[in-house]
């Protein structure tokens, strides 16, 4: 299963890769929205994790770039933002799943495995 | 009995009206030529009245240039359309005047008009103490203008604070997990121990960072509510089911006792989980051990109301005002000290529940144990049941 991180910060990146790593996915990473589609293209993954505030391209406005180019792209976005009404934005925008800033590794993990369908080997 | 109105009594007591009238009073014919002017008018231009009978109006009364030129038109204008002028004002010795002109009509039959009534009135303290309002009433709106903007500037840097802080607890906690689930390699029982402490206090501090942002935003009002059709005793079993392992190591009932066919109130279900969570997390931590939690759910008027009751320490009376203010914590020192917290759940607890048009107040009797009430309104139409 491949995982693709998009945010801007060093630490997240890694401690997600990390964590995902350890859990038995592949992570690869793009630092901006705007690599995002590139790398998208490049790797193929089977699922996206993607933070919203970042440099050069928003995730939301990624996370419609992505789409576009590929309609069935899982995406999940994981944001420190507190923004009501964010949740639906992403939603809408199609999103698949939507976690906050801090989370607990079980709960991530729940989403993922909800989002990747029954496709998670544990 | 003396009719007011009556003509023959106005005419015979006219004279000692129009004197006593504050206004000023100048009578004029179209050449401008004084034909009468009142008492006040004597007092208070100090002239006498041979020095203005008949004289031309701009010599009696040196205004501005401008001021009499205007002065004449309009009262020519009157004259000859037989039309009253009422807007007039201007300054005169000093004194602000508001002035309005009267055509006068001839009493000969002829009702041809060739006079006008100048009547004036002094508005200067008047307008002094207009302008001395909207002055107080230009600071006060600067002060308000700053002390929100210094209010907006506060939650901005809590926004930010709160935001900030996030990232790293992210990352702190991920790797305290990884740990802690033996990930990272095996770890013995002294490390296991130090590792879950470490990881319970980061909880904490994610608590609190998401306290902050909540409070923030109940004090700047931007406290939203997500408004849909909710079913309070399914949030109160998730709420409970989530805090049965709490509950559990105390060795607590929880009980949830609900009437049936509770209809659905529309409302924030996160945000109501929020409360549900918080008077429960209270009920069990304030409670010693093998106590009894009940939560209960009725259906009653306009409103529901849940019950949420415990056999804990309770609240001594003079503290029952404060607990719903923002860094109330229970309990004296130690427990708040032990528990690492902000003491805002309550504040924010109350805050939804106002949000949500309900209100919350609680029972207590120290030693034996506290009931939390609150309600919320339900909706004119009933909803359709969820599935």
């Amino acid at each position: 299963m491949k995982i693709l991180i998009v945010d801007d910060a060093e630490y997240i990146v890694k401690a997600f890769k990390d964590m995902l790593e350890l859990y038995g996915f592949e992570v690869e990473n793009a630092r901006d929205g705007e690599k995002a589609l590139a790398k998208y293209k490049k790797l193929n993954p089977n699922l996206v994790i993607m933070d919203i505030l970042m440099p050069k391209l928003d995730g939301i406005s990624a996370t419609k770039k992505i789409l576009e180019y590929d309609p069935e792209a899982k995406i999940i976005i994981v944001t420190a933002v507190s923004k009501f009404g964010l949740e639906e934005e992403c939603i809408n925008v199609g999103a698949k799943a939507f976690i906050r800033k801090p989370f607990k590794i079980k709960e991530l993990l729940s989403i993922i495995e909800k989002t990747l369908g029954d496709q998670v080997g544990k | 009995m003396i009719k007011l109105g009556n003509s023959k009594l106005i005419r015979e007591y006219h004279e000692d009206i129009i004197e006593s009238i504050p206004s000023t009073i100048i009578i004029t014919d179209n050449n401008l030529k004084i034909q009468y002017a009142n008492k006040n008018f004597y007092l208070k231009s100090r002239k006498r009245e041979i020095e203005v009978m008949g004289e031309r109006l701009e010599k009696v009364f040196p205004a501005s240039h401008s001021m009499m030129n205007k002065l004449k038109e309009n009262i020519k204008n009157v004259i000859k359309n037989g039309i009253p002028f009422t807007d007039g004002h201007m300054w005169y010795h000093g004194k602000f005047y508001f002035y309005k002109i009267r055509p006068l009509k001839e009493a000969d039959g002829s009702r041809s008009i060739i006079k006008a009534m100048l009547l004036m009135e002094d508005v200067t303290e008047l307008t002094r103490l207009e302008e001395k309002l909207r002055d107080s009433y230009t600071k006060l709106e600067n002060a308000f203008a700053e002390l929100k903007e210094s209010s907006d500037i506060k939650s901005e840097f809590l926004t930010t604070v709160s935001h900030e802080l996030r990232t790293p607890l992210t990352v702190i906690n991920t790797y305290l997990e990884l740990f802690e689930n033996a990930k990272l390699g095996e770890l013995n029982e002294a490390q296991q121990e130090k590792l879950k402490i470490l990881r319970t206090q980061t909880s904490n501090m994610m608590e609190i960072v998401d306290d902050i942002l909540d409070t923030s935003r109940l004090e700047t009002k931007k406290f939203k509510l997500n408004r849909y059709p909710v079913k309070l005793e399914n949030i109160a079993k998730r709420v409970i089911e989530e805090l049965s392992k709490l509950a559990e190591l105390k060795e607590h009932t929880l009980t949830l006792k609900i009437h049936s066919n509770l209809p659905n109130i529309i409302g924030d279900g996160e945000r109501i989980r929020q409360v549900f969570n918080n008077l429960l997390s209270n009920a069990i931590r304030y409670t010693p051990n093998k106590g009894k939690i009940e939560i209960e759910i009725k259906n009653e008027d306009d409103h529901i109301l849940t019950i949420v009751s415990d056999t804990g320490v309770g609240i001594p009376k003079h503290e029952i005002k404060k607990i719903f203010e923002k860094f109330y914590i229970g309990g004296g020192q130690s427990l708040s000290r032990e528990a690492g917290r902000l003491g805002l759940g309550l504040s924010i607890t109350k805050g939804v529940i106002e949000a949500h048009g309900g209100k919350i107040w609680v029972e207590s009797t120290p030693g034996k144990g506290s009931r939390f009430y609150f309600t919320i309104p339900k909706v004119e139409n009933k909803n359709v049941e969820d599935s």
